[in-house]
């Protein structure tokens, strides 16, 4: 059982999870931002590594993943950097980022490096199922790390199925088919497929992402999911000047 | 897939099927069916070429009779089509391929060929009649499903050019072959040589394809597979489940071939280049894409793409552009249907392609500038797919080249396969052989190296020549020759060829001309170049523009300059006096005159 599992297990709604970009704004910022946010109260955290084609992010992400590959990020820096996280922070802590750095780095290495500084899950929005399944699913499931799928209002109930029964930590709801960036919708159709989701009665736990900027949002959310998840409107905060300063009144407005 | 022709009785008519190349011919010696071929003389198999293996029919025959018989005509195998025993099927094994016959019905109990399964080589599963076979009926090919035994099987039974398309989908892991027969006939034992061929086609357009094609997951050896994020699997999947129904439907292919001769104005010639062929001691032919319908080949894809969003019911098309040529073929068949076209472009490409912007535009297209990375080719294409990612229902993206998620590749390499195929007729008219000795393109991502070498990559002795751009040269960090350059990786939602550093990033490219400045290839081109079947090479900006500039002169045609990176190879092959060789002539300069004016100041 990692760190989410134990999560999950003790507290199952209003989970608050945030996403932002390693090397943004500036390297060596990784674990400072980590520990305020686990000091603020967010329940787990997601730490993007940048990638130089990120097709599923819009402006926001695209901007901060420059910034950092220009700053000198990479994945042998990332876990140099995060050599002293698991002194420092206690939350469950997930790697997200696009495959092909990972297949540079060695999936396998990658696996190993990640539970080696106390990574619990990793979130690869292009490594598809099947890859996933047939090639790569041993290295996860060897190093105890939770492999986490997307699905949108278009993925069909039989591929949910089949997503629930890969995963083992929690599956991630897109609120619409979209990149990251823009605001929730919530039309009827929306609220539907939440409906439809709820009704299939997942083994998993469920956590919204995509979309969340604010208090009402996150909410909303949570009246479907066990939690949800903000990334681009923290990552527009570290843009800001005195950003360290800001991270505390960022996470308590989002949940109060 | 096998092939196996059944139930011959007639001298030429074995002749004119076994110049077909079948795998199998099957002679029935049952002395009941209209196909008994009794009265032929012993040596009549005489002529039929070793490669194919020459099959006796026998139902309840005593094994004294069948030795006789196999020694007499020279079986090679013997089809066991009546209630022999396992025993009776072990004794030939051996000496000859056995092949267990059995017919099928609902009711048939897969469970009895277990005993069988020592001592055959393969089953043949035909459909349960009173007459041992030869009714023209199926059976529901559903119940092969049940059949979990590691021995290979041919189907047989009612295979008509009327099914032939499904048997092509059976996905049975042991199904190896099809038995063609009655549905095949004149007069039962009298084959149709028209049908059949119409049938080896249809059959061999997919398994031709095998060695350097792609398989059902989507991929050409290592390369190929669809990474792409699940906001795009729907879109994909909904491509993956229908394309080939799609293309391979009357009506469409009826459509398709109908706007390339009208509209595009196919077939493009195949010109012998002569003072081409004189400077370089060879028979140099140009395939001339660069006088279809908007200048390029890229209008072939863009063609049969239009055709099949139509198809799905989508309502809105999206494209990425590099020198302009694949978003102007775009805007042009969107104008032609009537449907919403926007095209994403790098911004650095909207200028040094500024006519091709301006052509869009008329056209009725609107052109987004991409202005993310390097805001060229790699970075429009990052565009669409997030268009096509918050536009999932109502919007297919044409990509331009064969690169993409599976099942693009292969979409776009089959749209842009009339080149090649095209070739090869004009080639056995004008020099009175099929298969030339060299085949040549530029490569961007790809598609008209891959129209080009298509119907050839299963000859080969046909050699492929493929051009990168090598922009100010190889090693001057400048340049764009993945093969090169590149390692093993991502790019695009497939696993390819691509230029990256050693954290995977990926390198932004560089080339004089907008059409080749991808930091990648095609799966399939890196699957040809890690097997050898394909020779990868690279051509600076300068020997591009050089060679431009002789085409002009010696032969009166101003090439698109991607086209001269293919044209300045010439000067590096030592060629026979003799040999044929093609080169495909992908696009016309007009849109890069500018750059030309430019370089040689006039
Ligand atoms: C004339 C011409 N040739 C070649 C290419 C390269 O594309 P591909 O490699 O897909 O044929 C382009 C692309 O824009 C082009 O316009």
């Amino acid at each position: 059982m990692n760190r989410l599992n134990k999560l999950f297990a003790s507290k199952n709604n209003n989970l608050l999870s945030i996403y932002f970009t390693a090397g943004y704004p500036a390297l060596n910022t990784t674990i400072d931002i980590a520990e305020a946010l686990e000091k603020s109260g967010a329940d787990f955290l997601e730490i993007g590594f940048p990638y130089s084609d990120p097709v599923a992010d819009g402006p926001t992400i695209q901007h901060s993943s420059e910034v950092a590959l220009e700053n000198g990020m990479s994945l042998k820096v990332l876990f140099e950097e995060l050599a002293e996280l698991r002194s420092r922070v206690s939350i469950p802590i997930l790697l997200m980022g696009y495959f092909n750095p990972i297949a540079q780095y060695g999936v396998e290495r990658f696996c190993k490096k990640a539970a080696e500084v106390g990574v619990d899950g990793i979130i690869v929005p292009d490594l598809p199922i099947y890859e996933y399944e047939k090639m790569y699913s041993s290295y996860f499931i060897d190093n105890g790390l939770s492999n986490i799928f997307l699905v949108t209002p278009q993925t069909s109930e039989e591929r949910i199925r089949k997503i629930d029964e890969l995963s083992n930590s929690f599956i991630y709801l897109l609120s619409s088919s979209t990149i990251t960036g823009y605001n929730l919708k919530l039309s009827d159709s929306v609220e539907e497929y939440y409906k439809r989701i709820t009704a299939m009665k997942l083994k998993n736990p469920t956590i919204i992402g995509f979309g969340i900027t604010d208090s009402r949002s996150f909410a909303k959310a949570c009246n479907y999911a066990n939690g949800a998840i903000i990334g681009s409107k923290f990552v527009k905060l570290l843009g800001e000047e005195g950003y360290m300063d800001k991270i505390d009144g960022f996470v308590k407005g989002i949940r109060p | 897939m096998k092939i196996k022709v059944c139930g011959l009785k007639h001298p030429e008519n074995i002749n004119a099927v076994a110049a077909l190349q079948p795998d199998y011919i099957g002679f029935i010696l049952y002395g009941k069916s209209p196909r008994y071929m009794a009265n032929l003389a012993t040596d009549a198999l005489q002529t039929i070429p070793a490669s194919i293996q020459k099959t006796g029919v026998f139902v309840n025959e005593s094994s004294e009779n069948i030795d006789r018989l196999v020694t007499e005509y020279g079986f090679n195998a013997v089809q066991l089509h009546g209630d022999e025993s396992p025993e009776f099927c072990a004794a030939f094994k051996g000496r000859v391929t056995v092949i267990k016959a059995f017919g099928i019905n609902e009711d048939f109990d897969f469970e009895q060929l277990k005993d069988y399964a020592n001592n055959v080589d393969l089953f043949l599963f035909d459909t349960k009649t009173k007459e041992y076979g030869g009714s023209g009926k199926t059976f529901d090919w559903a119940i092969l499903d049940q059949y979990k035994l590691d021995i290979p099987f041919f189907l047989s039974g009612g295979v008509g050019l009327e099914n032939i398309k499904e048997v092509k989908n059976i996905t049975h892991s042991q199904f190896y072959g099809v038995d063609l027969n009655s549905r095949f006939e004149n007069e039962p034992g009298l084959k149709n040589i028209e049908k059949l061929k119409e049938a080896f086609k249809i059959i061999k357009n997919k398994t031709q394809q095998m060695k350097y094609g792609v398989n059902e997951q989507g991929y050409y050896g290592d390369f190929g597979g669809a990474y792409i994020p699940e906001m795009l699997y729907p879109n994909v999947e909904e491509l993956r489940e229908q394309y080939l129904n799609i293309i391979n439907d009357d009506d469409f292919k009826a459509e398709f071939d109908d706007l390339l001769k009208n509209y595009v104005g196919r077939p493009s010639p195949l010109y012998h280049a002569k003072r081409y062929s004189e400077k370089y001691g060879a028979n140099i032919f140009f395939k001339r894409e660069d006088l279809n319908h908007t200048g390029s080949h890229k209008i072939n894809n863009a063609i049969g793409q239009i055709l099949l969003a139509k198809r799905l019911g989508k309502k809105r098309i999206i494209a990425e552009t590099g020198a302009g040529q694949h978003g102007v073929a775009t805007a042009t068949v969107c104008a032609l249907m009537n449907i919403e076209c926007v095209v994403y472009m790098g911004e650095i490409d909207m200028v040094r392609q500024a006519p091709n912007v301006a052509r869009m535009k008329m056209l009725g297209a609107k052109v987004v500038p991409a202005t993310s990375g390097s805001k060229t080719l790699k970075d429009a294409t990052n565009e669409a797919l997030r268009d096509w990612i918050g536009n999932p229902v109502d919007t297919h993206y044409i990509i331009g080249s064969v690169v993409g998620p599976y099942p693009y590749p292969d979409i776009v390499a089959r749209f842009q396969s009339i080149i090649s195929q095209e070739t090869k007729a004009q080639l056995l008219e004008q020099t009175g052989k099929e298969l030339p000795q060299y085949v040549m393109a530029c490569v961007g991502g790809g598609s008209n190296a891959m129209g080009m070498f298509y119907h050839f990559i299963d000859d080969e002795a046909v050699k492929l020549v493929a051009v990168e751009a090598a922009g100010k040269g190889v090693n001057s960090g400048e340049s764009a020759a993945t093969t090169a350059l590149g390692d093993e990786g991502v790019l695009h939602g497939s696993r390819t060829i691509l230029m990256q550093t050693e954290d995977g990033q990926v390198v932004e490219p560089y080339s004089i001309s907008a059409g080749l400045d991808y930091p990648g290839i095609g799966p399939q081109h890196a699957h040809l170049f890690k097997t050898g079947r394909g020779q990868y090479v690279s051509i600076t900006d300068e020997e591009a523009l050089q060679a431009g500039l002789l085409c002009c002169q010696l032969e009166g045609i101003i090439p698109a300059i991607e086209t001269a990176h293919a044209l300045a190879q010439l000067e590096k092959m030592k060629f026979e006096a003799n040999d044929n060789v093609v080169i495909c002539i992908s696009g016309r300069g007009d849109k890069d005159l500018d750059t030309y004016i430019n370089y040689f100041g006039y």
